[in-house]
């Protein structure tokens, strides 16, 4: 599993100024990657890039073992007009209901089910929307502050949860947590400010998984190197 | 809701006949350009059971008429959703065509088709059918991103979701712009019967503006704004409790 680009720019229609400028980098193998960076430093350009392959791009994108490429953002919304659980149901592929049951377990949805979408909090909105994106084939999700708003807590089971349950999918996590990228992901790509003319750099996390033993004086470091590339 | 719009329009009605006794006082006017209030009430006396008939019939090509263009503003509307070329090209011609008074048209439609049924009912659907059709196509044609997204990237939209996530999202608007085609409709069944139909309220107008009766056309203005209010009101109120019924209030208790 590879997924690779090459001197990529993309700039918007319309627009004179390069969102993604030259930008190059690898991340192989299953697991937790992340994209990290400053507000509107094109972060979730680059994800709708990769997702998209129909994008017109300058440069090269290269994926290995990954036919489908799902992105998913923390402002989705499921339709009204039935409980969310009914919605759930509705997406659930043939064959992944016991997948489902133990999702929404470890999610902790299970009373929320006959809920419209519209009366849960944005946390349990964002859970729900998560869930149903895992149901499907996925090779590669891209998780665009998917688990936005739930507690950390909640949000380190379900992170610890999903490494074990899709151990041989990849996952690009952008978020803006620091701890959480160090933390967790085995990559993480740090866009620098553009007004310090920082470029993009790969580090390497700490990949923090069920029953490891975190080393903190070595997750210290990666923050320190990814605040010194931010 | 039904009641509010009852009692808007009395209000409505109330100040504008008091407008009128006003400059009647003013400028000392006969019964002849200005009827006093007896005579209202004589001539209402007179004429109500025949105009609240006239109404009714009018209101019965108004409700077909309308519904004839809900149904063709919601085909029309949802085969040009797409930014495809048929799409496009289904805009452009409506957006052009209802840039047009239609109105103007219902002449060429009497001598073709005579006085009679067929001629109301075309002229009163052709008038409420693009404005419909302008609401529907907007509504139909702007996507809902943030509930579309996962089902077009994971293979799952078909056109039926679409449109039903657009109009469940547009409910509101859709509801409004229904019940407000109901007035288009009722305007467009007047006019027909003003220029050449034999019956329905347009007609008894025509008659009375003939006469020069200001008192009948009071009247007939009276029982129209009661009936189409009225109407609005049944509109709005199916309109609202399908919102209900489809979906929860947003200001729902929050879990």
């Amino acid at each position: 599993m590879h997924l690779e680009c090459n001197n990529l720019n993309f700039t918007y229609p319309g627009s004179k100024v390069a969102v993604i400028d030259n930008l190059s980098f690898s991340m192989k193998n299953p697991g937790f990657k992340a994209i990290f960076g400053p507000s509107g430093i094109g972060k979730t350009s680059l994800a709708k890039i990769v997702a998209n392959s129909n994008t017109k791009i300058d440069g090269d994108i290269i994926t290995e073992s990954m036919d489908t490429i799902l992105y998913s953002y923390n402002l989705e919304r499921l339709p009204g007009w039935l409980s969310a659980g009914n919605h759930l149901n509705k997406v659930t592929p043939a064959g992944k209901e016991a997948l489902k049951e133990e999702l929404i377990h470890i999610f902790e949805l299970y009373d929320l089910l006959d809920s419209r979408f519209s009366q849960l909090s944005m946390g349990q909105q964002n859970r729900m929307n998560l869930i149903r994106y895992l149901l499907q084939d996925f090779d590669l999700l891209i998780l665009d502050e998917s688990l936005a708003n739930v507690d950390e807590k909640l949000r380190e089971s379900i992170i610890l949860a999903i490494k074990e349950l899709f151990a041989n999918k990849m996952f690009i996590y952008i978020s803006h947590n620091l701890m959480e990228v160090s933390k967790f992901c085995s990559q993480i790509l740090v866009f620098g400010k553009t007004s310090e003319n920082k470029g993009c750099f790969m580090i390497n996390g700490q990949d923090y998984k069920k029953n490891y033993q975190l080393d903190k004086h070595k997750l210290d470091i990666t923050m320190l190197e990814i605040m010194n590339a931010f | 809701m039904l009641f509010k719009r009852i009692y808007q329009f009395l209000i409505v009605y109330t100040i504008s006949i008091l407008f009128l006794l006003m400059i009647k006082m003013v400028l000392s006017l006969s019964d002849y350009v200005i009827p006093g209030v007896p005579l209202i009430i004589e001539t209402a006396g007179q004429v109500f059971k025949t105009y609240f008939f006239d109404v009714m019939n009018t209101l019965s090509i108004t409700v077909l008429g309308q519904f004839m263009s809900i149904i063709m503003a919601f085909t029309v509307g949802i085969a040009g959703r797409k930014s495809s070329w048929i799409g496009s090209f289904i805009k452009v011609t409506a957006y052009n065509i209802q840039a047009y008074p239609i109105v103007a048209l219902a002449p060429i439609i009497f001598i073709l088709l005579g006085d009679g049924f067929i001629s109301r009912l075309l002229i009163a659907s052709m008038i409420c059918y693009f404005p419909l059709l302008l609401s529907v196509l907007g509504i139909m044609a702007t996507p809902v991103e943030d509930v579309e997204h996962f089902y077009i990237v994971t293979g799952q939209m078909r056109w039926q979701l679409e449109v039903k996530i657009r109009a469940f999202e547009n409910l509101s608007k859709l509801t409004t712009v229904i019940s407000g085609s109901a007035t288009l409709a009722m305007a467009g069944t007047i006019v027909a019967e003003f220029i050449a139909a034999n019956a329905g309220i347009g007609y008894s107008i025509r008659i009375a503006l003939y006469q020069s009766d200001l008192a009948k056309i009071l009247i007939a203005l009276f029982v129209i704004g009661i009936i189409i209010s009225m109407y609005q009101g049944v509109l709005e109120t199916i309109g609202e409790q399908i919102k209900t019924k489809w979906s929860v209030s947003n200001q729902g208790e929050v879990i």
